[in-house]
């Protein structure tokens, strides 16, 4: 009995999930530790590959775009955050508080998460156009014609603003679904107890409904930021991180460097930087988690 | 109890008037969509007009399908359609029997193997994309359908969500099985895979949409028409100085159409989708 062997079919079956692994993941991955420490072109060039150790990083760290790129994505997440998981908490409260329709309006709620991120380019920057997009009119219409139109994508001021407001649109439903699993969680005891002390709804939000809520935050911070550092398609898309490096983010600094600029030492460089700054995102949850793991969640 | 049933209409009407607003910007697109040309696209967008379209038209449809089409749409979708159904099936098919193996062997260094594949979730996509392709440039694959599906196929999240998935089916049926003889390839294939239904009908809209959407890697990788995707080409519509509502109209409600057929028919997948991907952090 080879037991503990693992059989041929068995072999057969795992092999191509591990070769693909190691192709697609674990090679690049390794490739761009390798390459971060040299200047190799992405196609081969007339200026022979060197080493240049840490020279990348120096670049790197001492370049003005990338710091911007930096204070951008941290900027964008610090508005994108309260507007998203605001707007998805109010949301799966109402939902979930509703017993008629509940399904056909979470549909309608759930909508803009289905929509693809270049269909989302394409209607909101016509609700950003200058002077008569539908936003400016709204606005001058809500201010009784005080407010001046903007040039939401082209204004260094409101381009991050405008990227933000829609991703926030099309991604809220992430939220909003895992925030109606963390309700569902609330022990009814709580409710029933808050009740009969006479609790009002703001009461039994703020005691009840928001302590209980404390590790569906942690983790919608989490993942949330981290979706924040890999900002790169609405960006690409409306204003090619202009205007005046004003919307430009990690990733497309990397995607400028390396593929823009053919330069993939530098860009694994500026990978590895952006590996980083995740996993520590990754660690801070861990550490907020540990004393109450979820299953095998985190 | 004349208060609950307030708080009941309030948040009814509240609910209702929320979902339209929601949906404006959807609205604004199919409603586009339908206008004869660019102009009138954009001098309608800042007033109710924006919701109106007295005399609909399909011919934005016709320029963007037809054989005259400045890009090639129809290829475009072609491309995507072909690359996220390869994707789609391989991924499902490669996943499974990773994680039956992982889920059902007793070798030893399963448990070590699982865990590796676990952490490789770690790595971002967005991290490795540029020296992965400088590996498929050394492989010489660029431009072709293999280049977008191949590196999606093995997920660690997708291995690892079938992997708990297979953990509830009770162990007593393989075990049954096997006494009477049935190999591993059989269990899997006449236990594991009926049992496991929504399982594959989550991952698959998981990794569905995630391909209907790939943009970073298809800009990279590809540089022709006869593989790049949808999303490449609505894009393109942004790329001169005058930007082509009415083709972009057109595109994306062709985009959306498929997304909100299987969304329609599949909602219950679709939210269980979002729940399990957040599973792991």
């Amino acid at each position: 009995m080879k037991s503990n062997r693992i059989s041929g079919v068995e072999a057969v079956m795992l092999t191509p999930a591990l070769v693909l692994l190691v192709l697609f993941l674990i090679v690049p991955f390794a490739m761009s530790i390798g390459l971060a420490f040299t200047n190799q072109p992405l196609l081969p060039g007339p200026i022979p590959t060197k080493v240049v150790w840490l020279k990348n990083f120096e670049r790197i760290f001492t370049s003005p775009e990338f710091w911007r790129a930096l204070l951008n994505v941290v900027l964008f997440a610090v508005m994108v955050i309260p507007l998203q998981c605001g707007f998805a908490l109010f949301s799966a409260i109402l939902l979930n508080g509703q017993k008629k329709g509940k399904r056909f309006f979470q549909a309608f709620f759930f909508l803009p998460y289905i929509t693809p991120m270049v269909v989302v380019c394409v209607v909101w920057s016509t609700l950003y156009q200058y002077p008569t997009g539908l936003l400016n009119s709204v606005f001058a219409v809500l201010s009784f014609g005080l407010f001046q139109p903007v040039e939401w994508l082209q204004n260094p001021l409101t381009a991050l603003p405008a990227i933000t407001m829609l991703s926030a649109w099309q991604a809220y439903g992430f939220q909003m679904v895992i925030y109606m699993a963390g309700l569902q969680n609330v022990s009814p005891d709580l409710y029933e107890a808050a009740a009969i002390d006479g609790a009002s709804g703001w009461k039994r939000f703020t005691k009840v409904t928001w302590p209980s809520l404390f590790e569906t935050n942690v983790f919608i911070l989490i993942i949330t930021t981290i979706q924040a550092l890999q900002l790169f398609t609405q960006v690409n898309i409306l204003t090619q991180g202009g205007p005046q490096d004003a919307t430009n983010t990690l990733v497309h600094y990397i995607y400028r460097s390396g593929f823009v600029i053919q330069n993939v030492g530098f860009a694994s460089a500026g990978s590895l930087v952006l590996f980083v700054l995740i996993v520590s995102v990754y660690g801070v949850m861990a550490f907020f988690t540990r004393k109450n793991p979820t299953g095998e969640a985190s | 109890m004349n208060q609950a049933k307030l708080v009941k209409v309030v948040r009814t009407v509240v609910l209702a008037v929320l979902s339209l607003l929601i949906i404006v910007p959807l609205i604004i697109l199919f409603v586009s969509s339908l206008k004869g040309t660019r102009q009138e696209i954009l001098a309608d967008a800042g007033s109710f007009k924006a919701f109106l379209v007295p005399d609909p038209t399909l011919q934005n449809f016709v320029d963007i399908l037809g054989p005259k089409a400045l890009t090639p749409f129809l290829q475009y979708m072609l491309n995507s359609g072909i690359v996220l159904t390869g994707t789609v099936v391989l991924t499902l098919l490669v996943s499974t029997m990773a994680a039956f193996v992982l889920h059902t062997g007793r070798f030893r260094g399963r448990k070590l193997l699982l865990g590796a594949i676990t952490a490789l979730y770690i790595i971002p996509g967005e991290t490795i994309m540029l020296p992965m392709l400088y590996e498929c440039l050394g492989l010489g694959i660029t431009d072709s359908y293999w280049v977008q599906i191949l590196p999606f196929v093995a997920s660690p999240l997708f291995i690892f969500l079938f992997f708990q998935f297979f953990a509830q089916v009770p162990s007593s049926i393989g075990e049954a099985a096997h006494i009477d003889g049935a190999g591993p390839w059989r269990i899997f294939r006449t236990i594991y895979l009926p049992l496991n239904g929504p399982a594959l009908a989550t991952v698959a809209i998981l990794q569905g949409m995630g391909m209907w959407n790939q943009y970073l890697w298809p800009l990279l990788s590809t540089n022709t028409d006869s593989y790049r995707p949808i999303t490449v080409a609505i894009a393109s519509f942004f790329g001169s100085d005058t930007i082509l509502w009415n083709l972009a109209m057109a595109g994306s409600v062709l985009m959306m159409l498929p997304v909100l057929g299987f969304f329609l028919a599949f909602q219950r997948f679709f939210i269980a989708s979002v729940s399990s991907s957040a599973v792991k952090g």
